[in-house]
């Protein structure tokens, strides 16, 4: 297991959000084409279905590379990454002119916060789960 | 087929087929199985659950950040 640490550090990054991301897929097409929702979702999927699990594998590398060793918290690092994915994603829907409803705007504040403690959570425990069993940290 | 090539066959099969005598494994693997046993199973501390319970209150509350938080997922 000494081999390639930087490419077991990228799986074991992306692979959590990788399956998530096939429930949400399933239920955005739910909502999109049996409910009939009037949001072209399709304009702006690209960002989760690509930005968001090549960050999650280039941040595990990161941490595998700079942090691990110092024994850094891989929640708090892991939860910080929607400080830069929200912008992301905030900036990829304003370019390809999406509209983002009401609704969604109005809860933004509280959003961020709890974006930030899910992070924490699923990065200490399935991502750090993940890495100790690919013998990353 | 001759005897030469018949030695030959058995040669061959005595190098391919070294393990069907072996019936003992290379290393015990006791050791590992109890040092597994032994792990702790994964726990949660407290502020973790109250983060965890913080976030499904907001959920309620709030229900319109679910689809915000999945496109960031």
């Amino acid at each position: 297991m000494n081999k390639h640490p930087y490419l077991r550090a990228y799986l074991a990054g992306i692979a959590v959000p990788t399956v998530f991301l096939l429930i949400v897929m399933s239920a955005y097409t739910i909502i999109r084409y049996v409910y009939a929702v009037p949001l072209p979702i399709e304009r702006i999927i690209v960002f989760p279905m690509a930005a968001v699990p090549n960050a999650w594998g280039l941040w595990n590398v990161l941490y595998s590379a700079f942090l691990v060793k110092r024994h850094f918290s891989l929640g708090l690092f892991g939860g910080a990454l929607p400080l830069l994915l929200a912008p992301g994603g905030y900036v990829v829907t304003r370019l390809l002119g999406f509209t983002i409803p009401d609704h969604v705007l109005a809860v933004a504040p509280f959003a961020l916060p709890v974006g930030l403690v899910i992070y924490y959570l699923v990065w200490k425990y399935f991502v750090g789960f993940l890495n100790a069993e690919l013998g990353i940290a | 087929m001759n005897e030469r090539e018949r030695e030959e066959i058995k040669r061959l099969l005595k190098e391919f087929v070294p393990a069907a005598g072996q019936t003992e494994l290379g290393r015990d693997l006791w050791p590992t199985m109890l040092k597994r046993l032994e792990q702790q199973p994964i726990r949660m501390p407290w502020w973790d659950w109250a983060l965890l319970a913080g976030v499904t209150v907001l959920f309620c509350l709030f229900p319109g950040m679910i689809p915000a938080l999945l496109y960031h997922l």
